[in-house]
């Protein structure tokens, strides 16, 4: 399979604390790459430096063969990688739709008939159909989780960046959450998903990637990487 | 009271309600600049009230160069405005935005100084340069409106200019807000002045969008100034006093609120002219600062923001 994303030897420190530290690994096209790992492992400022809001120290990321490591994010955008964030970050003052537009047309770069078919199934895979008009702000919690990938997909991305969405859902809501990312996989894009709660995502996920203090621990099938002892430690053991 | 008495009460109100609303229209757009960098770039710029000065001096320029009717020099001063205001946020603005300050890693109070020191700069720098070009001699925009009249009845008339500048007013805001609720570029700008870092991931560029939101900016202070140079005199220093009623039109409206500011800059005309009307011209400007207060202390968030 050819690689949507390669990191290599990716390195951050804010002065004397280092982040993140030599990681380097694969995304396939079309993979669910799960990333895991205790509060402060790293997960986040990882996704920083992959939608490019975090300039690493020293390493290169590479996505769809091109070097990446020092574009701006609204190229990376443009580009296909598309992110979501552990909290909700909606534009508040526009409607639904206007939050998936904004996004199709930017960094999907469609023009606006594309966009709005493109849009309304966008909103149907996401459920979010019924609230296409309404303001981006008022939504509630899980509305809003939902809004935050519908709005991430209609750039139509070739890599989507998951940060946390379990946290604060009902196991329902979850599974439901799961059952869109294995659509979005069937899309052909590619996913690494960050998760605090990790049994959520073990069904969606081809391959895992353990993180804690800003290294890799462990990477591997679900199966093999939850077996280890490393990854015991540091779950059963925190 | 007896009729007449009546008739001529009626007659003041009427006239401080017009004249109020017309002056309201004229502080609309001297504020719409401010409101705008405001709202987009959480700027504020203290440079606002001399970009409108420049604007007028630049009109006359244009118009000793170029005779013609003083109308047609807006077709020149607009599109300049707008390419100084771009290259300006482009050069200089983008580099100490927020996001600018927190990427290089400076404390948040760097983050809320710096725009302010550096659009402060600006300001003596333009009022400075003006001195130097112009000296301080008055300067206006030479035209056959300025005295003119629509009487409406025998006791009640209203200045041509002012209306004129009124309707100029609702309609140049109303424009904006259509483009920035409608367009291509006007849904990045709204998207970006939500929030930038999210605007960037979504494949806008923001330090182009802050250009063109810039440039916008000085676009209304071309108009603002045209205007100002059109109904009075001015002088290279003039530009704090309009960035100060600009700041009260703003308070008053909603910060950032561009319909708010075109209500507010009424609201505040006509209370100063009913001030001035009832209590004489020196309560003129007192009202307008208490109402600017009052507003302050019982709907900070402005009068026309929900």
């Amino acid at each position: 399979m050819t690689r949507i994303l390669e990191v290599t030897n990716l390195t951050k420190s804010f002065g004397a604390l280092t982040v993140a530290k030599d990681v380097s690994f694969d995304v396939a096209e079309g993979e669910v790459l799960g990333v895991i790992g205790p509060n402060g492992a790293g997960k986040t400022t990882l996704f920083g430096m992959l939608s490019g809001h975090i300039t690493p120290s020293s390493g290169t990321v590479r996505f769809g063969g091109k070097d990446i490591t020092t574009t701006p994010p609204h190229r990376r955008a443009q580009l296909g990688i598309g992110r979501t964030y552990q909290v909700p970050k909606p534009f508040g003052q526009m409607t639904v739709e206007q939050n998936l537009r904004v996004a199709a047309t930017f960094a999907g770069q469609m023009d606006q008939r594309t966009a709005d078919q493109w849009i309304g199934e966008t909103l149907a895979l996401t459920g979010l159909s019924a609230h296409a008009g309404a303001l981006a702000g008022g939504l509630p919690l899980l509305v809003r989780k939902r809004h935050e990938l519908a709005r991430a997909l209609a750039m139509r991305p070739r890599l989507l960046l998951i940060d946390e969405v379990a946290a604060g859902l009902t196991e329902e809501e979850v599974s439901a959450f799961i059952t869109m990312v294995k659509s979005v996989r069937s899309l052909g894009i590619a996913v690494v998903w960050i998760e605090h709660v990790i049994r959520t995502m073990l069904t969606a996920t081809d391959r895992l990637m353990v993180l804690a203090d800003g290294q890799i621990v462990a990477v591997g099938s679900p199966e093999q990487v939850m077996a280890l002892p490393e990854t015991r430690r540091i779950y059963l053991g925190a | 009271m007896t009729t007449e008495d009546f008739y001529w009460a009626l007659i003041d109100l009427a006239n401080g309600l017009m004249t109020g609303a017309t002056l309201g229209g004229y502080y609309a757009l001297i504020s719409v600049g401010l409101a705008l960098t405001f709202g987009v770039m959480k700027l504020v710029n203290l440079s606002h009230g001399d970009w409108l000065i420049v604007a007028a001096y630049l009109a006359v320029v244009i118009l000793g160069l170029y005779p013609v009717s003083p109308f047609w020099v807006l077709l020149p001063l607009v599109p300049m405005m707008f390419v100084i205001g771009y290259v300006l946020q482009r050069g200089l603005l983008n580099r100490v935005s927020t996001f600018a300050v927190e990427r290089r890693g400076l404390s948040p109070i760097m983050a809320m100084m710096l725009p302010l020191l550096i659009t402060f700069g600006i300001s003596t720098v333009l009022s400075q340069a003006l001195q130097l070009v112009f000296s301080t001699n008055a300067q206006t925009i030479r035209n056959d409106y300025s005295f003119s009249a629509i009487a409406l009845s025998q006791d009640l008339s209203i200045s041509t200019l002012r209306l004129g500048f009124l309707v100029l007013a609702a309609v140049l805001i109303g424009a904006l807000a259509l483009f920035i609720q409608r367009t291509h570029i006007g849904r990045a700008i709204r998207a970006t002045s939500d929030d930038a870092e999210i605007a960037a991931l979504m494949g806008m560029r923001t330090a182009h969008v802050y250009g063109v939101a810039s440039g916008l900016s000085l676009m209304f202070a071309a108009f603002a100034g045209f205007m100002i140079g059109m109904s009075r005199s001015f002088q290279p220093f003039d530009g704090p006093p309009y960035l100060l009623t600009a700041f009260g039109v703003v308070v008053i409206g909603g910060l950032g609120s561009l319909g708010g500011c075109f209500l507010g800059g009424i609201v505040l005309g006509i209370t100063q002219v009913l001030a001035g009307t009832y209590f004489g011209p020196a309560a003129q400007q007192l009202a307008g600062y208490l109402l600017i207060l009052l507003v302050l202390a019982a709907r900070p968030q402005g009068l026309f923001k929900r």
